[in-house]
């Protein structure tokens, strides 16, 4: 329950024998309709390779923010991650997949061809100079191709959008899209510097950190004495 | 063979081949486009060369020259080498015979050319577009392709 009053706004009430959460129903629809977004599989070029494919692995894994569950079929999908270049023969198979999906339903568009074009903008016989020609669409991600981490980012915006957004009296009816760009001040150094430290750190085996970890922990023994001592001295009071 | 030793070997077999001087690190030869099923044909059944496969074939626009080069992909199984075959046809009238007979896979390859270039393949059993909408209009590879959804860059 502590979890749900984090997330959810509304009132706790403490009755004897538990507690009572008074909130309302589109915050409860909203949070769960958010937490559980099932992506469709849909890669059309290099972003599902890059940013897609690898955020669904064990390195960056989707899993944590609760959209792992990739579906093959657009009626079993409430999430639409749009990875790669949308060309003039796919625009209307994914004007159909979208339609097969069913309501409510989200759409990301990620990278540079998605959203504009991109590269392809000028002098391209085929290219459709962005997704939202056809679709509408919820998220921007761009980058060429974004990071996974950006593809989060993106994720936990639309999951910020959810929950702000639908009513069930207007349902359909939702925020402006948005651009998911990564915070202000992060340059490419940090990200070079910081992939350099993990691949030293992957592939150094360092073995007084895993002797140090099989170890038992230190500080455990000293906290659970301090509340006993507390015990004592309530118990003391009390008598 | 080496590449300098192939390049001289496939120029000795006909009249109609030529070398065809491009910093490249594979052998590459010009050949007439009339020529071209016959000498393809000795170069995959005679046996110093065994070119048994087409890898691929690509068309190029030179525009400024008004032509179109035809490239062929040869590589040999037997004898792990490549060569590069290239016709040289011109842009008002783009013909050339096909090398179906002779590579079956050059029927879709061929295909994919006409598709995108508009280079008529003599003999071809079924010269059909392969990518593009049956009832496209141009050829949109051509360097002076220009149609409605095209956008210029601004300047």
């Amino acid at each position: 329950m502590g979890i749900v009053t984090d997330k959810l706004p509304g009132a706790l009430e403490k009755v004897p024998g538990g507690n009572v959460l008074v909130t309302r129903f589109d915050e409860i629809i909203n949070w769960a309709r958010a937490s559980s977004l099932w992506p469709l599989t849909f890669g059309t070029s290099c972003c599902a390779i890059e940013m897609l494919m690898a955020t669904g692995g064990p390195r960056h894994d989707l899993a944590r923010f609760g959209a792992e569950v990739a579906r093959p079929s657009p009626r079993q999908a409430d999430l639409l991650i749009l990875a790669g270049t949308i060309v003039k023969r796919m625009a209307p198979r994914l004007r159909t997949l979208y339609e097969q999906m069913a309501e409510p339903r989200y759409v990301i568009a990620t990278g540079a061809c998605t959203i504009s074009g991109g590269p392809f903008i000028y002098h391209s016989y085929t290219t459709v100079r962005g997704a939202d020609e056809i679709i509408p669409v919820d998220v921007y991600v761009p980058g060429c191709p974004p990071r996974p981490e950006q593809l989060f980012h993106g994720l936990l915006t639309l999951q910020k959008m959810i929950k702000e957004g639908e009513t069930i009296r207007e349902p359909g009816v939702r925020r402006k899209p948005v651009i998911s760009a990564l915070p202000e001040g992060i340059t490419l150094e940090d990200i070079q510097g910081e992939m350099k430290e993990l691949l030293v750190k992957e592939n150094v085996v360092d073995v007084q950190h895993a002797v140090d970890k099989l170890k038992w922990p230190s500080g455990l023994n000293e906290s659970s004495s301090g509340d006993s001592g507390a015990n004592e001295r309530g118990a003391g009071d009390g008598a | 063979m080496e590449r300098e030793a192939l390049q001289a070997a496939v120029c000795e077999l006909d009249s109609t081949v030529s070398p065809l001087d491009a910093n490249a690190d594979r052998a590459a030869v010009i050949v007439e486009a009339s020529a071209l099923p016959a000498i393809v044909r000795r170069l995959r059944d005679q046996p110093q060369f065994a070119f048994a496969q087409l890898l691929d074939h690509v068309a190029v626009d030179w525009i400024d020259r008004g032509q179109f080069e035809l490239i062929y992909q040869l590589y040999s199984f037997k004898h792990k080498h490549f060569l590069s075959v290239s016709v040289f046809v011109p842009r008002e009238d783009p013909r050339v015979p096909t090398l179906c007979r002779v590579h079956p896979v050059a029927e879709w390859q061929e295909r994919e050319v006409y598709d995108l270039f508009g280079v008529l393949y003599d003999d071809h059993p079924d010269l059909r577009r392969l990518f593009l909408e049956d009832d496209w209009v141009g050829f949109p590879l051509r360097k002076d392709y220009q149609d409605d959804f095209m956008l210029d860059r601004p300047r």
